[in-house]
């Protein structure tokens, strides 16, 4: 199609992957395509948590849905969910979502026989499938003794109490429930663009520029041994405006201008380790193309037209 | 009294234990000691209900054996060497009589099985058997008059003294304060009443605006009001025996004081008392009554005395008179050997207070003044009633021995004992407190409403509920007085805690460390007092009595004489009492403006703790502090050890409180434990009250009552009839110390919600707020409703009884008995769905006459009576548990808890902790929600607006101060008035924690729009505050209807969501309907939608006729044809009204016109 196209090419830059975190930097497009990737990470990347729970037997303090809502919270490693399908739309079980194509069995059976309270965790959940099982948290890495590191508690029972249930996992995304959210810290943040007036700095005395330095909440500036404000750390900088605030109470507007760009995002995020934090973002630009291919299917009807208007056009032309 | 004595006192201890310098110690330093450990000292001691328990124990040990002493004998009138005595009494330990064993008790047993909470009243007696010369005596131990319901707690109680442990054990919550009963199962609390202090001249003024001196006088034998008013310049007395006003000389007189100097001179001999006695004195000459004889002649005339049960007989002249005067008139005074004389000074007194309030209008008393007000415990009024019962059980006793005794022929050995051992006592406490209606005849009460249910909605509910007062005037007054904030409640009663509306300012609250009296023995004070110097009233001329250096010493309500040096009279009574030679609970009060020392120790008085400053410095060093956190002290030393005191409303104004050891001056007596005992257990929970606008906290004191949470330890075994509970309660990140004293972190109502002060999307208009859907996913909000359902399985009188079968598992009925279990009830966890069936039972068909076979009755004797739940449709509610037992009469009880989990949905109602409360005005998705660059996201938007005419400042800071508490991993505090003594962090140390870990000082930060991930164009004040989800929530009040019910005599469509009810149009919306001119549509909703009915209608006669189907026309009853019969449309109501007029010969007519 003729007309002017505004292809723009993102790019990330990585900067820490450390399996549930990650920070990488986004430049070259625009705050609605970052926040788009932001939603699609907290609310439409899938994964796997336990959905429907048959209880046998419960003897614990707890009521049966509080025990249903504390499984249903644990995160399940998720691998596996982007090629699993939806119950909803399994062939194979007609729905039903108890066929291996779309779910997954646990069972829980513990009871106390001891006068000690007995924690039953996260690990004491069976899985049938063991590509899927909760998250273990215990690290490995660090030195200490993994043994005193049990996952996370459900219940606790004392003697005589027991707990047996069968429960079922599915395939979810966090718009239907928070449970399925594979995020649990996503957020971006503009990239300041910090601009330090030199020839008005000079006129400063020491005093005054440790006094600016300190104005601000966070480690923006430093003073360099040279007696220099240089900026320290750009991303520390909240958008507090405490600086320029500061600045303008010492008479010296635009002594140090701070701007945000506008194409440039640095994204933080952290998983609840049920997908890598890498492999969520992956998933998540892929979710956010097949949400796109979605709206692209209809390119060729006339609807499309009528639904889109001149944005179905913008997208024809890619 | 002073430094001095202190000083000595505590040195030489200190020498021998650390060696500090003498000199040192002596020196009047001002150390500041931080005291506020004595708080939660004073309410390890005493509890947080010891004004209830201290009043029960109180008549437990004390008051009940001087009721049983009082009425020791039981006589018979006919031979009088029949008798029983009572030796002694006790109350045993709280035990149940079940099929003649005795089984023991314990409160959750009795919660849970619906009985009675009761302890055996024991006696010794002793008593004669036989009669007619053969009488001999004998003596029994423990004999059961009856069983006295146990409060709670209370030193009867099995409770008394346990640990955590033991209770545990027992089924019973830890935190629970007791000071309740548990009657038939509720448990019942008996309100504090507040009334106007008896045997006290009060100087007020009438209607007609006289003024008066009244007193109401309150002995064992009798109670009446006496009151001497100034009416027409002549003072006369009112007393309800005598008809008409009676004058006060002619009393004098009729008392034996004959001279009217000495009455003068009693009065005093200013001048102007004497013009204002002028009057009267002449009124007296003028009716020509001189002499003693000749007033109680005036006084006996018809014209004054009432014609009452008093004139039994014909007696000596003039002796129905002085009898009044001496049993009722002023009946708090006594009269020993017919000596008036105090009674006439009493009578002197009461006037010269009078008339000193006409001659300076400041000399009035004030009614609403809290020391002149008296709270009745549960312990006063359990004595009347048992007073009442116990008398009343003697007197049938004893009407029973003589009936008796005069029968002609008696057949076997005639003995007293069982008559005593009946269930009139037991029966009697029962029913007067399940109902609450205390009517005791021999004292003239009739009181409502004097106990409740304990509000069991939340942990503060039920705690504030025992700290309730509530009042005994008419609440429809409309004077402004008893409602307004006294400044004498300070400390004593919290300003903040009172409901809203009909009540206001009535009902109070005690606040934290209020400790309310119980009698005390006045004959050891009074002979104390005597030796202190008081001169006898009997030994004083009456010229005496008013001398200008010398003041009345009052010892509750009675004169005991005078003293010439009240001070130092004083300061020996105050320091026998720090002391601890005599109570420590006696106030010691100089009236300079009345010029007389009060000392009082009845109960019923409001006290606090103080502690003691000598010339501006405290008592209490840091010594004395560092033993108590040793564990070498308690509360109780510090009051034997004469640092802390008691103080009564009228003490108090004798003293200079400091608020604060560094506010002290020389003139300063005591010194505050802790300001923020000022306010009561629900006013506590406010972080940083002092910085709300008033109102506020009294609304939040109103809705920290509804608030869900838990309720106590032991709620999961309690069989509430509605338990409302949270799924995850916290304890406030912004505490105070009030909430850790009470259990609050404990039994936590609501949780810590992050909450973004900005408008977003509209729905949070009117106080609404906007809720993140992933926060409600969470858990955040959720709670859990219960509700109890019971069936009893009836015995009946040709002993058939009920029974439960086994459900049908074919057939129809088997889908509604899906839940049952094969013993024929629901099942625990099973889901239970409207119109299931949940109790499989049957009842036989014949209850009345006999039959063959009661046990085996065939399968047809029986019809069936299941029990079906009737719920909302919409909810999915789970049978929680089920519990049997047995009932009194020996039925088997079935009660079955329905649990319902929810998550809030839009209108559920949440509130702060500052009396701003709000609905949840629409759910939002979390990617929609704003986030900051650190990845927050609230979990509720509130509206600014919220702010500016609410002035929560509070908030705010709780705002800040939970930031920062988060930030930082330690508890912020939040305690009234708490800055200065550091029980309340500061906005500068808050705002300094946020600038250390990142946050801007002023607790905004800067916040991305989560729909289209740019930067909001303000900053946004964000953080958690303490959110209470209220017990208001919209699946209980939900409701539209189409068609449905309707009520049978009308027609029209039933009415309240409980029926399934229509919404009424009622007449202001009609009058709308009629000015708009929508005639259709009241049509339509007034007659179509409601109740239309088809009429014949005569158009001859214009009655109502009636529609004849084999005919097939309509007939006119009253012209016997059909031929004039019109058929119309009219509302049912309307036919009705015409035919209920008929009824009452009122013949309405209607004529027809064509349209």
């Amino acid at each position: 199609m003729e007309g002017v196209s505004y292809q723009r090419f993102p790019r990330i830059k990585i900067r820490e992957v450390k399996g549930d975190y990650m920070k990488f930097e986004l430049r070259d497009t625009d705050a609605s395509i970052a926040n788009a990737l932001r939603r699609v990470m907290i609310a439409e990347v899938p994964t796997i948590a336990i959905d429907l729970v048959e209880i046998e037997v419960n003897s614990s303090v707890l009521n049966d849905e509080f025990i249903s809502h504390r499984l249903g919270l644990i995160p399940l490693t998720s691998e596996r969910a982007m090629s699993m399908r939806f119950s909803r739309d399994c062939d194979a079980c007609d729905g039903d979502g108890q066929c291996e194509y779309c779910s997954v069995e646990f069972y829980l059976r513990v009871k106390c026989l001891s006068d000690q309270t007995l924690d039953v965790t996260s690990k004491d959940l069976l899985s049938s499938d063991h590509t899927v099982v909760p998250v273990d948290y215990s690290d490995a890495s660090s030195g200490f003794d993994n043994s005193t590191n049990k996952g996370i508690i459900i219940v606790k029972l004392r003697r005589g109490q027991e707990l047996r249930l069968r429960a079922i996992a599915r395939k979810g995304i966090a718009k239907d429930h928070a449970k399925w959210s594979p995020a649990a810290t996503v957020t971006f943040m503009y990239e300041p663009d910090i601009y330090i007036n030199e020839d008005m700095m000079e006129t400063l005395t020491l005093e005054e520029k440790r006094e600016l330095v300190d104005s601000s909440p966070t480690k923006v500036f430093g003073i360099d041994p040279e007696n220099k404000v240089i900026v320290v750390d750009p991303e520390a900088y909240t958008y507090d405006d405490e600086v320029l605030k500061k600045c303008e109470a010492m008479g010296k507007p635009g002594l140090i201008e701070i701007h945000a760009k506008e194409d440039s995002f640095i994204f933080t995020v952290e998983t609840t380790g049920a997908v890598k934090a890498s492999q969520l973002v992956l998933n998540a630009i892929e979710v956010l193309k097949q949400k796109l291919d979605a709206v692209r299917l209809s390119d060729d009807t006339v609807e499309a037209d009528d639904q889109f208007g001149e944005l179905g056009a913008h997208m024809r032309g890619g | 009294m002073g430094m001095g004595d202190d000083s000595t006192m505590s040195n030489p201890t200190n020498d021998l234990n650390h060696g500090i310098d003498k000199q040192y110690l002596a020196s009047p330093i001002k150390n500041l000691v931080d005291k506020y450990q004595l708080v939660p000292e004073f309410l390890k001691v005493r509890g947080l209900v010891k004004q209830h328990l201290d009043s029960f124990n109180y008549f437990v040990k004390t008051e009940i054996k001087k009721i049983v002493q009082a009425n020791k004998e039981i006589r018979s009138i006919l031979d009088p060497n029949i008798y029983l005595k009572y030796n002694d009494v006790h109350i045993g330990e709280p035990s149940i009589m079940v099929d003649g064993v005795t089984e023991k008790l314990n409160p959750q047993k009795c919660r849970l099985c619906d009985i009675t909470y009761a302890a055996p009243i024991y006696v010794d007696i002793e008593y004669t058997t036989g009669s007619h010369g053969q009488i001999s005596v004998q003596t029994k131990k423990n004999v059961t008059i009856g069983r006295m319901p146990v409060m709670l707690r209370s030193c009867c109680c099995v409770l008394y003294g346990k640990d955590e442990e033991e209770l545990a054990k027992l089924g019973e919550c830890p935190l629970d304060p007791g000071g309740y009963f548990v009657i038939k199962g509720t448990e019942k609390v008996i309100l504090i009443q507040e009334q106007l202090s008896k045997n006290r001249i009060i100087i007020d003024t009438d209607k007609k605006g006289c003024v008066q001196a009244s007193v109401t006088s309150s002995t064992e034998k009798t109670k009446s009001k006496t009151i001497v008013k100034m009416e027409k310049e002549k003072v006369y007395l009112e007393l309800n025996m005598f008809k008409t006003k009676v004058p006060i000389m002619i009393v004098m007189k009729a008392m034996g004081m004959e001279s009217d100097q000495e009455v003068v001179q009693m009065i005093g001999r200013d001048p102007r008392f004497s013009a204002l006695l002028l009057p009267s004195i002449e009124e007296c000459a003028d009716l020509k009554v001189y002499t003693q004889h000749q007033a109680l002649e005036f006084l006996e005339s018809d014209k004054m005395l009432k014609m009452s049960s008093y004139s039994a007989g014909p007696v000596e002249k003039g002796a129905r008179a002085l009898s009044i005067l001496r049993d009722i008139f002023l009946a708090n005074v006594p009269v020993h050997q017919h000596n008036f004389r105090k009674k006439c000074i009493y009578v002197a007194v009461m006037m010269r207070r009078m008339m000193e309030a006409i001659l300076n209008k400041d000399a009035m008393d004030d009614k609403d003044y809290v020391g002149n007000k008296r709270l009745e415990l549960s312990g006063q009024l359990l004595s009347l009633l048992f007073e009442d019962l116990f008398k009343t059980m003697n007197d049938e006793a004893r009407k029973i021995v003589d009936a008796l005794l005069a029968r002609p022929s008696r057949s076997s050995r005639l003995d007293i004992s069982p008559l005593i051992a009946k269930d009139s006592i037991t029966v009697g406490m029962e029913r007067t407190l399940s109902t609450g209606n205390w009517d005791v005849k021999r004292f003239r009460m009739h009181r409502k409403g004097m106990t409740q249910v304990v509000a069991r909605l939340s942990y503060i509910g039920s705690l504030g509920h025992m700290t309730k007062i509530s009042p005994q005037f008419e609440k429809s007054r409309k004077v402004s007085g008893p409602r307004a904030l006294q400044p004498s409640q300070w400390g004593m009663l919290c300003p903040c805690d009172t409901p809203e509306g009909e009540a206001c300012g009535l009902v109070k609250n005690l606040a934290l460390m209020t400790h309310v009296t119980t009698d005390e023995d006045e004959h050891p004070i009074m002979s104390l007092c005597y030796c202190l110097g008081v001169e006898d009233l009997e030994q004083l001329s009456a010229e005496e009595l008013h001398m200008p250096s010398s003041y009345l010493i009052i010892l509750n309500g009675l004169i005991l004489g005078k003293h010439r040096s009240p001070q130092r009279f004083a300061n020996a009574m105050r320091k026998l009492r720090r002391a601890g030679k005599i109570g420590e609970f006696i106030s010691i009060f100089v009236n300079e403006k009345q010029r007389s020392v009060y000392i009082a120790s009845d109960g019923g008085r409001v006290c606090r703790p103080l502690v003691i400053a000598d010339k501006g410095v405290s008592r209490i060093k840091e010594q004395h502090m560092k033993e108590l956190r040793d564990g070498v002290r308690n509360f109780d030393s510090f009051l034997r050890d004469g640092l802390i005191e008691y103080l009564d409303v009228n003490e108090e104004n004798n003293s200079l409180i400091a608020l604060y050891e560094k506010e002290a001056t020389p003139e300063t007596t005591h010194i505050e434990i802790e300001p923020f005992t000022i306010l009561g257990v629900c006013a506590g929970l406010i972080p940083y009250p002092h910085h709300n606008q008033s109102p506020r906290n009294t609304y939040q004191c109103a809705m920290g009552k509804q608030a869900m949470g838990n309720i106590a330890y032991n709620q999961l075994s309690r069989m509430d009839t509605l338990i409302y509970l949270l799924v995850y309660p916290q304890r406030p990140l912004l505490t105070t110390r009030t909430i850790e004293l009470v259990g609050y972190d404990k039994l936590g109502a609501g949780q810590n919600a992050t909450v973004a002060v900005m408008s977003y999307s509209g729905y949070d208009i009117e106080d609404a707020i906007v809720m993140n859907k992933s926060s409600l996913d969470r858990g955040f909000g959720r709670c859990i409703v219960m509700k109890k359902y019971s069936a009893t399985c009836l015995k009946y009188e040709n002993n058939t009884s009920d029974r439960i079968i086994k459900p049908q598992r074919q057939g129809y009925e088997a889908e509604r008995m899906q839940i049952l279990d094969e013993d024929g009830l629901a099942s625990p966890g099973e889901i239970i769905r409207p119109h299931d069936i949940y109790i499989n039972k049957e009842s036989p068909t014949v209850t009345r006459t006999p039959v063959s076979s009661p046990m085996s009755l065939p399968d047809s004797a029986y019809k069936p009576s299941r029990q079906t739940y009737k719920g909302p449709d919409g909810e999915t509610p789970v049978v929680d548990r089920v519990a049997l037992h047995s009932d009194k009469n020996n039925n088997l009880c079935i009660k079955f808890m329905i649990r319902h989990t929810r998550r809030p949905e839009i209108g559920d109602k949440f509130s702060s902790r500052h009396g701003q409360k709000g609905v949840c005005g629409t759910i939002v998705q979390q990617e929609d929600f704003p986030f900051s660059e650190r990845g927050i996201c609230p979990d509720l938007i509130m509206n600014p607006h919220g702010f500016p005419s609410r002035m929560t400042v509070g908030k705010m800071i709780e705002l800040l101060g939970s930031k920062a508490g988060v930030s930082c991993g330690r508890f912020h505090y939040g305690s009234a008035f708490g800055e200065p003594s550091g029980h309340a962090d500061t906005v500068d140390t808050i705002s300094e924690t946020l600038v250390k870990h990142g946050f801007s000082y002023n607790g905004k930060d800067f916040i991305y729009s989560g729909i289209t991930g740019m930067p909001l164009q303000a900053y946004i004040f964000m953080g958690p505050i303490y959110y209470q989800k209220l017990k208001h929530m919209v699946l209980d009040k939900m409701h539209a209807r189409g068609s449905g019910p309707r009520v049978m005599i009308t027609r029209q469509p039933t009415e309240g969501r409980s029926r399934n009810g229509g919404l009424r149009v009622g007449e202001m919306e009609r009058d709308c309907l009629i000015a708009y001119g929508a005639s259709m549509l009241i049509y339509e909703r007034l007659m179509i939608s409601s109740d239309p009915f088809e009429v014949q209608v005569c158009r001859k006669c214009g009655l109502l006729g009636y529609y004849n189907y084999k005919l097939k026309t309509g007939i006119c009853s009253m012209c016997k044809n059909g031929e004039n019969i019109s058929t119309m449309k009219l509302p049912y109501a309307c036919k009705l009204l015409i035919q209920e007029l008929q009824s009452m010969n009122i013949v309405p007519r209607l004529k027809l016109a064509e349209a």
